[in-house]
């Protein structure tokens, strides 16, 4: 972490640190992100890498760490981790190696994780983000590196305090994360939550990973500590690591409450960063407070060495040029698109692009088709993003092509049929598969002769007076009234048309 | 702990490897740690011209790798077999905490 313009005296009188206050604080927080990459096969072996199989069915000698077993690397966890890196503006090396990282824990079978020391695959990058607090200001938060590692097997500890033996299975041994380590630009809990949800939106673009938290298969580690200003210069408080964060929401309450918790921490004893060790701390999301867990080890104690088994990897000039340009677009540039040639405003844009391609591609066609970009916007927003929610369905599942949506939008567009028809007509196509033509029929929607809208409407101001006086008095909202009443009569009569001739009847 | 350099390494080890030597061990390991060190050492003799870059592998070659494709796994009783202790479907180690 930044610490270059610290003073290092620590332990200011106390009555000085009580007078700053919490709002004074700048938080900094620098996020660690494991992504598990979408291969079938794991890291260093053909193991699947499928979730929920029966415990440990998914072994062999290379993951389980048995003498005399050789890994080899998996080709597309390479080419994933360059599709990442050249999606976050990484610089991708040309030549990466594999190193061991040793500790001693029951789920890690060979004694050390292979992992990626001084050669990562990716270096420097950055990512650009909005806060939700401040739309239209960008912020860059740089990534200092990218590395390929292996994942850790699965412990399950006796819970019954009665001291049994703790459970290991380890599937999940040997399957390839990616760790995405970002400098310490984050400054608030919302900003972290926003990084996060970018980076998940683009690792889902690119299909490096499906990002499915509940699977573990984005995790976050968030390094937060405090830069309090104090007279003429600024303390740092000791650097705390909150581990294994697997929810946005647990990101951003733990970094809320920790950054609060080192501030009144400071505030009692006045301990800064070159005061004490880095601590790690857990989130317990029952309590909502974060835990001191055991000391972080140092650096060093993980004795880092190349990994003789493995040789390096070189990757060409040309190879990164072939990603580079089967890379989709991405969120920001969609984005940009949907507002500049679809004219959405940024907030319906970002709120489109955030669900995903799938739904970007649907929103486009159907845009295209019934040339009213507005009008697909409000209809896919509202109505398809609902139903899908409703019915836990993607966009893929959903019933109805963009065609067929098209059609439906057309009909609506064209005046055939009005907003609350319209939505009856989406309702019967998605329940039973249909065209809008089909929906139209049998829900017996016809089109209202003109005759008949007149006569309609002379019934209804000679029966409602009293409204009709409302009207003319210039109570304007009263018309809603006679709509409402004339829909009931014939559900087929389209209220705009009969707005407009009641008015100009009234008026008369 | 006073000691040889060795001896200190030794027991720092132990310590991270959550393992308990005696005296004894912890005095023929450090002697053994120092003669491996002393031969390794003698790499510290060789004179290298400025401008050689380093090299991480006892072998030139690059680019092992393989393609992303399923191979069988090894049955699960077969691998847990190696196990000191298991219960058939997890291995079974004695409780961390």
């Amino acid at each position: 972490m930044e610490d270059s313009d610290l003073t290092s005296s620590s332990n200011p009188p106390s009555n000085d640190r009580l007078a700053v206050q919490f709002n004074d604080a700048e938080i900094i927080i620098g996020l660690e992100v494991h992504v598990q990459l979408d291969t079938i096969s794991k890291l260093f072996c053909g193991c699947s890498t499928q979730f929920g199989e029966a415990a440990n069915s998914q072994t062999c000698v290379v993951c389980t760490g048995m003498p005399g077993a050789l890994p080899v690397i998996n080709q597309r966890a390479l080419e994933l981790s360059i599709r990442t890196g050249i999606a976050l503006n990484c610089s991708i090396a040309r030549s990466t190696k594999w190193d061991r990282k040793n500790y001693f824990y029951p789920d890690l079978p060979k004694g050390y994780q292979i992992s990626q020391f001084d050669q990562p695959i990716c270096g420097p990058g950055h990512l650009d983000i909005e806060v939700p607090e401040t739309p239209g200001k960008l912020r860059q938060i740089r990534i200092e590196r990218a590395h390929l590692e292996e994942d850790a097997g699965k412990s399950i500890h006796d819970e019954s305090s009665l001291g049994q033996d703790s459970k290991i299975d380890l599937n999940r041994t040997g399957t390839p994360l990616l760790e995405i380590v970002t400098q310490p630009d984050i400054r608030t809990a919302a900003e972290a939550k926003a990084f996060l949800s970018e980076l998940k939106l683009i690792l889902n673009y690119i299909d490096v990973s499906d990002c499915n938290m509940q699977q573990g298969n984005l995790r976050c580690d968030a390094n937060v500590n405090l830069h309090i200003p104090l007279g003429d210069h600024q303390i740092a408080t000791p650097i705390v690591e909150i581990k294994n964060l697997n929810s946005f929401r647990s990101v951003e309450r733990s970094i809320t409450y920790e950054a609060q918790r080192q501030f009144e921490a400071w505030q009692e004893h006045g301990l800064t960063i070159t005061d004490a060790p880095k601590q790690t701390r857990g989130w317990n999301d029952h309590a909502q407070a974060t835990t001191l867990q055991r000391e972080k080890e140092d650096s060093a104690d993980y004795r880092y060495f190349p990994d003789p088994d493995l040789i390096a990897v070189t990757i060409k000039e040309s190879q990164i040029k072939q990603i580079q340009k089967q890379l989709v677009q991405l969120p920001t540039e969609l984005r940009k698109t949907l507002v500049e040639q679809y004219k959405l405003n940024p907030e319906d844009a970002a709120a489109i692009v955030s669900q995903g391609r799938g739904v970007v591609d649907y929103f486009s066609e159907v845009a295209d088709g019934c040339q009213d970009s507005r009008i697909a916007n409000n209809w896919i927003g509202q109505e398809v993003l609902r139903q899908l929610k409703e019915s836990n369905q993607t966009i893929q599942q959903y019933p109805l092509s963009p065609k067929q949506f098209t059609e439906l939008l057309n009909l609506v567009i064209d005046g055939t049929l009005d907003q609350t028809r319209g939505k009856e007509v989406l309702n019967e196509m998605v329940e039973h598969s249909i065209s809008a033509q089909q929906a139209i029929e049998q829900l017996g929607i016809k089109p209202v002769d003109k005759n008949e809208l007149v006569s309609l409407c002379e019934k209804l101001i000679d029966e409602n007076q009293e409204v009709v006086e409302q009207i003319r008095a210039g109570n304007g909202k009263a018309i809603g009234m006679l709509i409402g009443k004339a829909r009931k009569i014939n559900p087929n009569a389209n209220p705009g048309a009969i707005k407009a001739l009641l008015s100009k009847m009234i008026s008369q | 702990m006073a000691g040889t350099p060795e001896q200190t390494t030794v027991n720092q080890v132990a310590k991270l490897a959550r393992i308990h030597l005696n005296e004894q061990q912890i005095e023929s390991s450090a002697e053994k740690l120092a003669q491996i060190l002393g031969y390794i050492g003698q790499l510290d003799e060789v004179e290298l011209p400025e401008d050689v870059t380093p090299f991480f592998g006892a072998i030139e070659s690059v680019n092992a790798i393989r393609d992303d494709q399923l191979q069988a796994s090894v049955p699960r009783k077969e691998i847990l077999d190696n196990a000191p202790d298991s219960d058939g479907e997890f291995y079974l180690v004695p409780p961390v905490f």
